[in-house]
């Protein structure tokens, strides 16, 4: 009786932090279909009580949407997939092979994700400057290419794997590059699904890095664009609203795709190998 | 099978949305621009038959913030005149712009050209190549030319002066029995108008008369100091002036009309703006910005304006504090061709009328260019029309540090929510601007206003 009171009352507070969590979200959606002076409005409804979709249709009003949309995809997928293959072929370097350093190198990959992204972004500028990267996808693909976090996630994972079957495939023949490909890579796919969902979330929504690297309007991404709408004096909340609500949708893809091995990759990850 | 379906619901909303997102970029027809053949422009003059880069292809790029549409007008007129040159716009969002535009002129990816806004002055001068234009021909189109001159050189310099004005809800007006002939003259008409305009329900304050809430810093601590002739800053152009007895009489003032006249409250909304874009507040002090977001926001709402009061009724050393908005930057470390077009297309903006106009009504501020202050379509606009009589009557301080509104906003702050009395908080916002200012290369140039010998403090 005792346990099923306790599992009632932790439900609700889970509940509860669920509609907390939901709530704006729910908002945003709604209100991207209200016009700007019912969203400031003082008695505020969560449904519009003037529907429009007039939003979604000006949404182009400050830049070519469907292009930056476009980018903006290509950019992130590029990143996830790299990403992914370093995090991967890192991990099983680092968790696999015994060599002079490795603790002091993981070490050094773990204070990557402890400095603060502010802080090496006028370097990170400098330097894309002297590359001549400036208003190329370079600058936003290059130096993406490995991920702290992600080698971090996949050296755990992939330490989790028998050393045994590793052995047997090379007794039978294989080099190591056939034993991370054949092998390593599909036993990986709960972690590398964790990494894909992670890595497409930060790039999709990554947005002072590519405001400042990329100029040229017809290359710019997404999240740049978004933040056109908030203006000196004002916002236009509704068109903001339509804009976001769109531009979620392939995260929630993402993620509903990839849920299952998510959630196997995050409990295998945090497992100690 | 439910995952599947709900991925195809994903998709179609996406598909549906980036449909809707494809229709009409930016909703403005190609209009057929007329290409000038004559000289135009008042002093500075711009023809249109010379030549730019002897007629050879050059690109250039163009970084501001704000609309597309009037920055691409002023782009198409100009290319008209020029087909060998092409303007490139890149649309900024303000905020992130001042991080951005620094780092990119600092090396030579930098825009030829660029919007300026004169709060970062200090950022931005050392990457800006002085105007061609001639000091004289400014000063004769041009109205506060003298406050930009560094160095017997101009850099940039205002097209137009945003300052704040008094917007009125018309039925509230109405309905609390008031007409025109009770527009306020004086503070106190003003505060005798709010009370008429208050509503209470015993003491539930249900409709504000006056609200400045957030904003009273702006919109009254830095500008009616000018009406009791005190400048805010000390003859040395460096030292502030915010505690002087002028500034505490403002003070007293704003706090009189909420605690003893009733006419508003602090806790009466977050910000006087919404308050009264809402309907719940009858009338606010604001800039010219907020003749558009009336306009685009508040929809419903039937407003008025008229001028700011003052404390005596009479012509004040100055009404109020205004601000510049500045015309573009030019790269000083841009290539040689693109500077001259730069240049050229700075001198085709400041001579061509139909630009300046579209410019000033698109800020709702009153125009800098000397010409245009009796044109009708600038008096077209309420907000700008009860400017016209007493425009010389407005003075700008220069670019201030952004310490001195911060400042101010927290001394209003402590002394409506945390009980300070006003002379603390005065004399700890001076000391901290003046703190603050340590290394700053600020001078007001409040000496030059054309009525600076008028000043009582």
């Amino acid at each position: 009786m005792r346990k099923k009171i306790s599992s009632v009352i932790l439900n609700i507070v889970l509940l509860l932090m669920g509609v907390v969590t939901v709530y704006p979200f729910v908002w945003m959606l709604s209100s991207s279909f209200k016009k700007n002076n019912e969203i400031m409005a003082l008695q505020q409804h969560l449904l519009p009580q003037l529907f429009t979709v007039q939003n979604y249709i000006n949404m182009n009003s400050r830049f070519n949407f469907m292009r930056f949309f476009a980018n903006s995809l290509f950019v992130t997928i590029a990143i996830t997939v790299v990403v992914i293959y370093t995090s991967t072929i890192c991990g099983f370097v680092l968790s696999k092979y015994r060599f002079k350093g490795r603790e002091v190198l993981f070490g050094f990959i773990l204070s990557t994700m402890m400095i603060p992204w502010c802080v090496t972004i006028i370097p990170k500028y400098s330097m894309i400057q002297a590359f001549g990267w400036i208003d190329s996808y370079s600058a936003l693909i290059v130096p993406a290419m490995f991920s702290g976090f992600g080698i971090f996630m996949m050296k755990q994972h992939i330490a989790t794997m028998p050393d045994e079957i590793l052995e047997a495939a090379r007794i039978d023949g294989a080099n190591e590059f056939s034993i991370f490909h054949q092998i390593v890579f599909p036993m990986a796919k709960n972690g590398i699904s964790s990494i894909a969902i992670f890595q497409f979330l930060w790039a999709w929504e990554d947005y002072l890095w590519p405001y400042l690297v990329i100029n040229t309007k017809e290359k710019q991404l997404l999240s740049v664009g978004l933040k056109m709408f908030n203006g000196q004096y004002s916002t236009d909340y509704g068109a903001l609203f339509a804009a976001t609500a769109v531009s979620i949708i392939p995260v929630l893809l993402i993620y509903l795709f990839f849920q299952r091995q998510f959630i196997a990759g995050i409990a295998s990850s945090a497992v100690k190998g | 099978m439910k995952k599947k379906l709900t991925a195809l619901a994903l998709s179609a909303a996406l598909t549906a949305g980036m449909l809707a997102g494809c229709g009409g970029q930016n909703g403005a027809e190609q209009t057929a621009v007329e290409v000038p053949t004559e000289p135009f422009g008042d002093t500075i003059k711009y023809d249109p038959s010379v030549e730019i880069n002897n007629g050879e292809p050059v690109s250039l790029d163009l970084w501001e913030w704000g609309s597309d549409d009037l920055f691409q007008q002023i782009i198409d007129g100009y290319q008209a005149i020029h087909p060998n040159v092409t303007i490139n716009l890149v649309n900024n969002p303000w905020e992130d712009y001042w991080t951005k535009l620094p780092l990119a002129l600092d090396g030579e990816d930098g825009p030829a050209l660029f919007n300026v806004h004169n709060s970062y002055h200090e950022n931005l001068i050392n990457y800006m190549a002085p105007l061609d234009i001639p000091l004289e021909d400014l000063e004769a189109d041009f109205t506060g030319v003298g406050a930009h001159v560094i160095d017997g050189k101009v850099y940039y310099i205002d097209y137009g002066m945003m300052t704040g004005t008094v917007y009125y809800n018309k039925a509230m007006w109405e309905a609390a029995g008031l007409t025109e002939a009770d527009i306020p003259k004086t503070w106190d008409e003003m505060i005798e108008v709010a009370k008429k305009l208050t509503i209470k329900d015993g003491d539930t304050l249900i409709q504000a008369g006056l609200n400045f809430n957030d904003d009273f810093h702006q919109n009254y601590l830095l500008g009616l100091n000018y009406q009791l002739g005190a400048n805010l800053f000390q003859e040395d152009g460096k030292t502030p002036n915010v505690n002087s007895p002028e500034m505490q009489q403002v003070m007293q003032m704003l706090v009189d009309m909420y605690e003893k006249d009733g006419i508003g409250s602090k806790d009466f909304g977050e910000k006087g703006s919404d308050s009264f874009g809402q309907g719940q507040s009858a009338m606010v002090v604001q800039w010219g910005h907020y003749y558009n977001t009336l306009k685009t926001t508040w929809t419903d709402i039937d407003f008025g304006v008229f001028e700011i009061p003052t404390f005596d009724g009479e012509t004040p050393y100055a009404y109020n504090r205004y601000n510049g908005e500045s015309t573009f930057g030019i790269n000083k470390n841009a290539p040689a061709d693109q500077q001259a077009v730069a240049q050229d297309f700075v001198k085709y903006f400041l001579a061509n009328d139909d630009a300046q106009i579209a410019f000033n009504l698109a800020m709702s501020i009153f125009p800098a260019k000397k010409s245009l202050a009796d044109n009708e379509e600038i008096l077209a606009n309420p907000s700008l029309a009860v400017l016209a009589e007493h425009i010389d009557r407005y003075i700008w301080p220069g670019p201030m540090p952004a310490t001195v509104e911060t400042s101010l906003k927290k001394a209003g702050q402590d002394v409506f929510f945390n009980g300070v009395d006003i002379q603390t908080a005065l004399d700890e916002a001076q000391a901290n601007i003046i703190k603050d200012m340590e290394n700053s290369t600020f001078t007001s140039v409040e000496n030059l206003y054309a009525y600076a010998s008028e000043k009582k403090a």
